[in-house]
C-alpha cells in the first residue's frame, strides 16, 4: 500500500506531497522523502557505469527502511518523483507502471496556464488523479 | 458548370491545414495569462478577450464564406445552425448543438459539449470571474456584424466554473440592412 507520494522540483523544493494513511506520522514520511533526496542526487552525481544510462528515469528502489520501501522517478527536467510504500513484494513493472501514469497526470497539471513553474501544485484534478492511481496501484499487486 | 453545394463541415475540417491542439491551447493559455498580468483586473480581461474575438471575427467571416459555399440563411435559425454546425467544426474541430429557442426565434443557445481551448486549465480562486473563453463570443459577434446582424453574445453555462457543458447564448437585436455611402442623387 502506497503511503506517500511527492513531487521535488529541480532545486529539491516541494511541488506536492500528500500521504494516503491516517496515522499522524506524516511529519515521519516528510524525512523519509526528504532523505530519498539525498540518495537520489549520489545516484545522479555518480552513475553506475553499466553502460544502459540512456533512459534513467526510473530510478528503482532507493533504499528500504524497517517498514518502507521507497522508490524513484527522475523526468529529464529534474524533476523528481518519490513513492513510500509498505508493501514487502512490490513488483518492479508494477512501479514502473505507476510511475508513468503519475508523469502524465503530473504533465497535465503543469500544463494549466494557471501554474506557475517552481510553485507547489494547486491543481484538485491532479489530486484527485492521485489518488485514483495510489488505488489501483493497491489493487493491481494484490493478486 | 454546376454550382458547388455547401460542404459540411467535417469535410472542411478535412481539407484545411490543422495545427496541434495542444499548440493551440497552451499558446491560448499564454494570452490569457498575460493579459491577467498586464491588466490585473478581470473585468477588463474580459472585456479585451471579447474585443480579440471581435476583431478575429470580423476577418474570420470571409474565410468561412468561402471555404464552406453555403448559401444565404433565410432566418436566424438557420444562421445559429450554420454557425454551430459548420463553423465551430471547421475552426475547433468540434461540433456545437442549438437549442432553447425563444418565440420569436431572435434568441438561442449554442452548446459545447467539448472545447480545446480549456483542454488541461483549472481557475485559481483568484480569477473566478474571468470568462476563459470570451473571445468565443467576441468572434460569433464580430462575424455576425459583418453580414448585418447585430448581436449580443453572454455565456450562460462554463465548465471551468462547475457546469457540465459551456453554453453561449446569442440575442439578435437588428438586423441592419445595408447601406449605400453615398446619397443617389449626388
Amino acid at each position: 500500500m502506497i503511503v506517500c507520494v511527492a513531487v521535488v522540483g529541480h532545486q529539491n523544493n516541494p511541488l506536492y506531497i500528500q500521504s494516503f494513511t491516517e496515522a499522524d506520522d506524516a511529519l515521519k514520511l516528510h524525512h523519509i522523502v526528504h532523505c530519498s533526496l539525498d540518495v537520489i542526487d549520489e545516484r545522479v552525481n555518480n552513475p553506475k557505469k553499466s553502460g544502459s544510462t540512456l533512459n534513467e528515469t526510473f530510478l528503482g528502489l532507493l533504499y528500504p527502511t524497517e517498514n518502507y520501501k521507497v522508490y524513484g522517478y527522475l523526468t529529464n527536467t529534474k524533476v523528481k518523483f518519490i513513492v513510500v510504500t509498505t508493501d514487502l513484494d512490490v513488483r518492479d513493472a508494477d512501479v514502473r507502471n505507476f510511475f508513468r501514469k503519475f508523469h502524465v497526470a503530473y504533465v497535465d497539471a503543469v500544463s494549466n496556464p494557471f501554474h506557475v513553474p517552481g510553485k507547489k501544485i494547486t491543481s484538485r484534478t491532479f489530486a484527485e488523479r492521485v489518488s485514483t492511481i495510489v488505488k489501483s496501484f493497491g489493487l493491481s499487486s494484490a493478486g | 458548370m454546376a454550382p458547388v453545394g455547401p460542404r459540411s463541415g467535417d469535410a472542411i475540417f478535412a481539407s484545411v491545414e490543422r495545427v496541434n491542439a495542444e499548440l493551440f491551447t497552451l499558446t491560448y493559455g499564454a494570452i490569457v495569462r498575460q493579459l491577467l498580468t498586464d491588466l490585473e483586473e478581470v473585468e477588463e480581461v474580459n472585456k479585451q478577450l471579447d474585443q480579440m474575438g471581435y476583431n478575429i471575427g470580423i476577418r474570420l467571416v470571409d474565410e468561412f464564406l468561402a471555404k464552406s459555399n453555403v448559401s444565404r440563411c433565410i432566418d436566424f435559425k438557420e444562421t445559429a445552425d450554420v454557425i454551430a454546425k459548420v463553423g465551430f467544426k471547421m475552426f475547433l474541430g468540434v461540433t456545437a448543438s442549438v437549442s432553447n429557442w425563444d418565440a420569436d426565434g431572435t434568441c438561442c443557445s449554442i452548446i459545447l459539449e467539448d472545447n480545446p481551448l480549456v483542454d488541461f486549465v483549472e481557475l485559481p480562486d483568484t480569477c473566478q470571474g474571468l470568462y476563459y473563453c470570451n473571445v468565443l463570443s467576441g468572434v460569433i459577434r464580430g462575424a455576425l456584424e459583418m453580414v448585418s446582424m447585430k448581436t449580443e453574445v453572454t455565456w450562460v453555462r462554463d465548465m471551468l466554473r462547475g457546469d457540465d457543458a459551456f453554453e453561449l447564448q446569442v440575442k439578435l437585436l437588428k438586423q441592419v440592412p445595408e447601406e449605400y455611402p453615398y446619397k443617389d442623387d449626388e
